[in-house]
């Protein structure tokens, strides 16, 4: 099991150093809550729906790409029901659970 | 040690897209007060509520539903946009523990969103020098500054997911005819063309467009329909799920489409074959919403692009391979969705103008990068020139357009009369923290030049936003005037904000509040006197 996430974790590499350093370039140029800014999105809205996509036999790029526009539409539905009745940061967490959790049963399962 | 080439095409891109993202963040690098037209404003404070408040909403509260009630023409007084966009940056603002800046950097990674979509299209189509061109190029957009600078956010976004929409149908299509099923490509359009919807319904349309066009021009190339029930029926599946997740939103856009009264202008009857030869909009149709140079190919795009972009048509259309019917697909599409004044929608069609860069700009790329193989030369010759080729180019858009786009986005809303200064923000929170949610807070004036502020106000404290003398005039509160009076009279906070008139050459305006505030305001309770703005609870009793 460990072999197949760690598959998946070594092909978010480069994007991961992508990520790291438009972070601190932003922190330079603005400032913290940018850089806190862009891993939020990185983290909430691409990773879990990059572990979607990585069930299906899709090259990187495209698992990349398509988890950002999928993550943003999708990832705030369940935050915005739940965010009526609970707090919007709680709503945050169960989303990212919820979708997290699917993409690596999903991902686990498939391969 | 060796260098993978993909990490050097991975570097090349990531300073491309960090040299958009200096570009574009400009506005608010050192300016971290909000700003921007009243779209602007509204998606501002749509965020920022849900944040601040730490909780969404169906209903609006009373600040948004005095501007936006009726906005929901199928649930009015309910949100006017699908929530996704706005929720989205709700949440970055609440993670990264700031107002302002998040939901503007948000904003700025959506908005130039559309150069990793063309981007990656290309690079998946053409390769990697048509991709890094591409983007690089759709950084110095002027079709995309604008509307980003002056408020339409979630349109600039909804865009980005055209090429990506087309583009799975597109791998679904040759897939089923080249013998290699992979409906996945059909399940990811489905649900990015839902999640378009869900950002915003105009780029919805013209994707829809797309992908009938498309689906036509690879059904004359292929003589090929790819038709599986089943994964047509799975694809539907997914799409209604997501456009059925928020139906009071969803309802809007159909009522919107269905029920359109705003046609066409008076005394505007176009006529087929006058606007078949015509591209772009007459700008004095839309005199006084956007600026005529709008309308402009040289002013947006360069003349010095118009020859590639020719030259880039020409080979589409001589080559025609099913990459090239899949640029041409998206420009006919681009096409017929700037011509719907022929059948009577008229509404938002210059907004479709933006678009024509996300375009033209990979037509242009794959018309200057062909030019070598036009010339008698061995294949390690070529690719030497078009490296050579793709510097010229990239000179040419940092000569040509890059000083535009500086100057446009340094430059943007700098002065001092048009973001709220420090005493309007103190005022503001203050307002926040101590009036009532529901009650009414009337800035008394302002004079023309800074009404936007009494909106940013409005956005800051969270709550009602009158324009009392204006309110006082204007045809807009006609009907209800005499009840809203009493209702003003019995309940407002009066704003008189003086921060703002030193910097105006007119001061007798300065001079007719503090007269008024002499004579009808002695008797009501001044509950804050800061920095040259003073609140009055007018009628009520002491509150401080």
């Amino acid at each position: 099991m460990n072999e197949k996430i760690l598959g998946t974790l070594k092909e978010l590499r480069v994007p991961g150093v992508a990520l790291l350093i438009t972070a601190l370039y932003l922190a330079f140029l603005i400032g913290l809550s940018a850089a806190l800014s862009v891993l939020g999105i990185a983290i909430l809205f691409v990773l879990p729906f990059y572990l979607i996509l990585s069930a299906f036999s899709l090259p990187p790029l495209e698992k990349l790409c398509f988890s950002f526009f999928i993550g943003v539409a999708v990832f705030s539905i369940p935050v915005y029901w739940l965010g009526m009745v609970i707090s919007l940061r709680l709503a945050m967490i169960i989303s990212f659970i919820l979708y997290a959790g699917a993409g690596l049963s999903l991902h686990l399962k498939k391969r | 040690m060796r260098i993978k080439r993909t990490h050097v095409q991975a570097s090349l891109f990531l300073l491309v897209y960090l040299f958009a993202l200096t570009l574009w963040t400009l506005p608010f690098q050192e300016n971290r007060v909000p700003y921007g037209e009243w779209d602007a404003i509204s998606h501002w404070e749509l965020a920022d509520f849900t944040a601040q408040r730490d909780h969404t909403f169906v209903y609006l509260p009373s600040f948004l539903d005095f501007s936006y009630g009726k906005d929901n023409r199928f649930k009015p007084h309910t949100l006017w946009y699908p929530p996704p966009f706005h929720t989205d940056m709700a949440i970055v603002s609440v993670f990264a523990g700031d107002r302002m800046v998040p939901i503007y950097l948000t904003n700025a990674i959506f908005a130039t969103a559309i150069m990793l979509s063309v981007g990656f299209v290309m690079f998946r189509l053409f390769g990697f020098l048509p991709a890094l061109l591409s983007s690089f190029l759709l950084s110095l957009s002027m079709r995309d500054i604008l509307p980003y600078l002056w408020g339409q956010w979630p349109e600039r976004f909804a865009y980005a997911f055209i090429p990506l929409v087309l583009y799975c149908l597109y791998r679904y299509y040759l897939s089923y005819t080249e013998g290699e099923r992979k409906p996945v490509y059909l399940y990811l359009m489905a649900v990015l063309l839902a999640s378009t919807m869900l950002i915003h319904p105009l780029a919805f349309f013209h994707a829809l467009l797309g992908l009938a066009v498309l689906c036509l021009f690879l059904l004359f190339s292929t003589r090929k329909l790819p038709l599986s029930w089943k994964h047509a029926g799975i694809a539907s599946l997914l799409f209604l799920a997501l456009f059925a997740v928020f139906p009071y939103q969803s309802g809007n856009v159909i009522v919107s489409f269905l029920g359109d009264g705003r046609g066409l202008p008076e005394g505007y009857d176009p006529s087929l074959t006058q606007r078949l030869f015509q591209w772009s909009l007459d700008p004095e149709l839309f005199v006084g919403s956007v600026p005529p140079s709008y309308f402009s190919f040289s002013a947006m795009h360069g003349l010095w692009m118009l020859p590639f972009l020719l030259l880039g048509l020409g080979v589409l259309l001589v080559r025609r391979e099913h990459r090239d019917i899949f640029l041409m697909a998206w420009l006919v599409s681009l096409y017929l969705v700037l011509h719907r004044d022929l059948i009577g929608k008229f509404n938002l069609i210059h907004r479709s103008l933006s678009a024509t860069a996300h375009i033209f700009i990979p037509i242009s790329v794959v018309g200057v990068l062909s030019i070598p193989s036009l010339l008698p030369a061995r294949a390690e010759t070529k690719q030497w020139l078009r490296y050579g080729i793709a510097l010229l180019v990239v000179g040419l858009g940092l000569y040509f357009s890059f000083p535009q786009a500086y100057a446009t986005l340094d430059g943007a809303y700098d002065s001092p009369l048009v973001r709220l200064n420090a005493a309007q923000i103190g005022a503001s929170e203050w307002v926040q923290r101590n009036v009532p949610e529901g009650e009414n807070v009337s800035v008394m004036g302002p004079p023309e030049q800074l009404m936007k502020k009494v909106w940013w106000m409005a956005s800051y404290s969270h709550r009602t936003s009158h324009y009392f003398e204006g309110f006082l005039r204007w045809e807009t509160y006609a009907d209800e005037r005499n009840e809203t009076i009493r209702q003003h009279l019995l309940n407002d906070y009066l704003v008189l904000d003086y921060s703002d008139i030193g910097r105006l050459q007119d001061q007798s305006l300065a001079r007719q509040w503090q007269e008024f505030e002499r004579r009808q305001l002695a008797n009501h309770t001044l509950i804050y006197d800061r920095d040259m703005i003073r609140i009055y609870k007018y009628g009520g009793s002491s509150d401080e």
